[in-house]
């Protein structure tokens, strides 16, 4: 399979509502902060890689939207308010898949997983599986800061099936010496800044598996 | 890309501890749901017969019995056993044990599917997805796509959906709640009652009793609580799934509706069945029996329906029993013994929709 697009943001948590409504032109509706983090990325990777057409979306974090379903339990169950539309079923994250597809971008499949840091190779394994059933993955990682002076974090890549002029080769590889130790809060900032002035091959490794990427042509 | 097979199933629901005693109970008369009295009303709820003030170490419990049941079932070498990957659906995780134990007692999801994974003896990758009614569905999905790609050769999904404040305050908060009782199809049908499940299954690349035909998903995004009135995501997402199983409508021996109680996400499906089969094929709904178990939904009614099926029946849908002449409907029970193409519906809040394809095995 081939990545493009691979796309880092990290925006501090006080100008996230700005950037929001600077890049979508209103509040997102019933999202909250990490729903519209994920917009924010996903977005932009999909403005890098400047083509359009239905697509799959697989995003992962650590911890979620644990700050809104800790609200959701304060506001619902403590002060006996009515809790924020969806995030009393921990939808915050899932939500981001539908306000993508609202803005013009047939989704066809979509999920977020809670996943270890070592574990993400699995996704590249998972987006392999639904490339079978569709033409481009959108791959991300998303963690909402959780303390003043941390920057909120979305990254994001665009896997497809087909090779695409400036795409980078992806495929599993043998566990070797020579690959690198990566996260999953790092591999795709690391493949970014990788791919920046890529002359061989880049080998990053997590948990069992490893994977290489292949500079373009 | 390898085919894959649903190689075992276990489950926990109302309706009792494990498979055998669900499918016998399902044969007998319907069961009446409890009632919970969040947000001020007594609403009927599907629970789990398992008793036990602490909300974790009743989890962990319930988690033991069914890995139990499951590893009976699966008779896999205890190597592989231990080398299963855990991929848990749950909208609701582990809130409900706040309920008691307050802040220090609640865990990040991915601690829970930690937890989760221990109590069943599996120590491959743990993790856990929300995709709100689909999660259970979208964890097999997730199965399917890594037995398929070739990284796994068997994956352990669970849907597990348990007791908490929180969905029925919520669910109480939109007035999408029945006040009296799970009506699948039914004219006088008047929202979702929600349920407890516990559900497992194995996803394998080696043949099993079923093999997993096609896994069709679309994304509805006509609303966030639930598909298009007209059906056209869900009728698209069956033709997707009818076409990658190489079936024909009139191949289709049952379909397993969604049938979630609300009057429009109930009509959606309906439609989007009569545009695609005439007749429509016999039809089942669980949530009579099981409640809406949410993002245990999709392991828990495939559990059932399969187990239902291995012991040649198609169970009765209960609470069903006058026909809406809107929806054109008629879930029915009876003999199984002839159904060997099954097409199993599932959608949800925000928008997913899932159509799965099983055929038995020869």
């Amino acid at each position: 399979m081939y990545l493009l697009a691979p796309t880092v943001l990290r925006i501090a948590p006080e100008a996230l509502p700005a950037q929001v409504r600077a890049r979508f032109g209103s509040e997102l509706r019933r999202s909250g902060a990490f729903a519209q983090l994920c917009m924010l990325g996903a977005q932009a990777c999909l403005d890098a890689a400047g083509e359009d057409g239905p697509l799959a979306v697989l995003w992962s974090s650590r911890l979620g939207a644990l700050h809104a379903s800790r609200a959701a339990l304060d506001e619902s169950l403590q002060r006996g308010e009515p809790a924020m539309p969806f995030t009393f079923i921990g939808m915050q994250p899932h939500l981001a898949g539908v306000l993508l597809a609202q803005r013009a971008h047939p989704v066809t499949r979509s999920a977020h997983l809670h996943l270890a840091d070592e574990d993400w190779p699995l996704l590249l394994s998972m987006a392999q599986g639904w490339l079978a059933e569709c033409e481009r993955v959108l791959v991300g990682r998303v963690e909402e800061s959780d303390s003043g002076g941390v920057a909120h974090r979305s990254d994001w890549c665009l896997l497809r099936k087909k090779p695409l002029a400036g795409a980078i080769r992806l495929e599993p590889a043998p566990q070797q010496d020579a690959s690198l130790a990566a996260t999953a809060e790092d591999w795709i900032a690391r493949v970014a800044a990788w791919a920046i002035d890529s002359k061989a091959p880049l080998l990053l490794r997590g948990g069992d598996q490893a994977w290489r990427f292949t500079p373009k042509k | 890309m390898s085919e894959a097979f649903v190689r075992a199933t276990a489950l926990a629901s109302a309706l009792g501890p494990d498979l055998d005693t669900a499918v016998e109970r399902l044969s007998g008369a319907p069961l009446a749901p409890a009632r919970n009295t969040e947000a001020g009303g007594a609403w009927p709820y599907f629970s789990i017969p398992v008793a036990g003030d602490d909300w974790m170490k009743r989890a962990e419990a319930i988690a033991r019995a069914v890995a139990e049941s499951l590893r009976r079932e699966a008779a896999l070498a205890p190597g592989e056993w231990a080398a299963l990957p855990c991929i848990i659906g749950s909208s609701s995780h582990s809130v409900g044990a706040w309920d008691k134990g307050g802040w220090a007692a609640l865990v990040p999801p991915l601690e829970f599917s930690r937890m989760l994974a221990q109590s069943f003896g599996a120590r491959g990758p743990a993790m856990l997805v929300n995709t709100a009614c689909t999660s259970g569905l979208s964890a097999f999905d997730i199965a399917v796509s890594l037995v398929a790609s070739g990284r796994f050769r068997e994956v352990l999904v669970l849907g597990v959906e348990l007791s908490n404040r929180l969905t029925v305050a919520g669910f109480a908060g939109m007035e999408l709640l029945s006040a009296t009782a799970a009506r699948p199809c039914d004219r006088a049908r008047d929202g979702l009652v929600l349920g407890e499940a516990f559900a497992a299954v194995i996803v394998s690349a080696a043949p099993g009793p079923w093999r997993i035909a096609a896994l069709a998903s679309g994304l509805d995004a006509t609303s966030l609580t639930g598909p298009a009135p007209s059906g056209e995501v869900i009728a698209g997402t069956m033709r997707v799934a009818l076409a990658s199983a190489k079936w024909t409508g009139a191949a289709v021996d049952l379909i397993k509706l969604q049938a979630g109680g609300g009057r429009l996400g109930d009509l959606a499906e309906a439609r989007a069945i009569r545009e695609l089969f005439a007749p429509p094929p016999q039809t089942v709904s669980l949530k009579g029996a099981l409640g809406h178990t949410l993002g245990a939904s999709g392991p828990a009614e495939l559990a059932l329906t399969l187990a239902s099926l291995a012991h040649g029946r198609v169970p009765a849908t209960w609470g069903f029993a006058t026909p809406d002449d809107e929806l054109g409907l008629k879930p029915a029970g009876g003999d199984g013994k002839g159904v060997s193409r099954v097409l199993f519906n599932l959608s949800g809040f925000g928008g997913n929709v899932m159509s799965l394809a099983l055929e038995k095995s020869r």
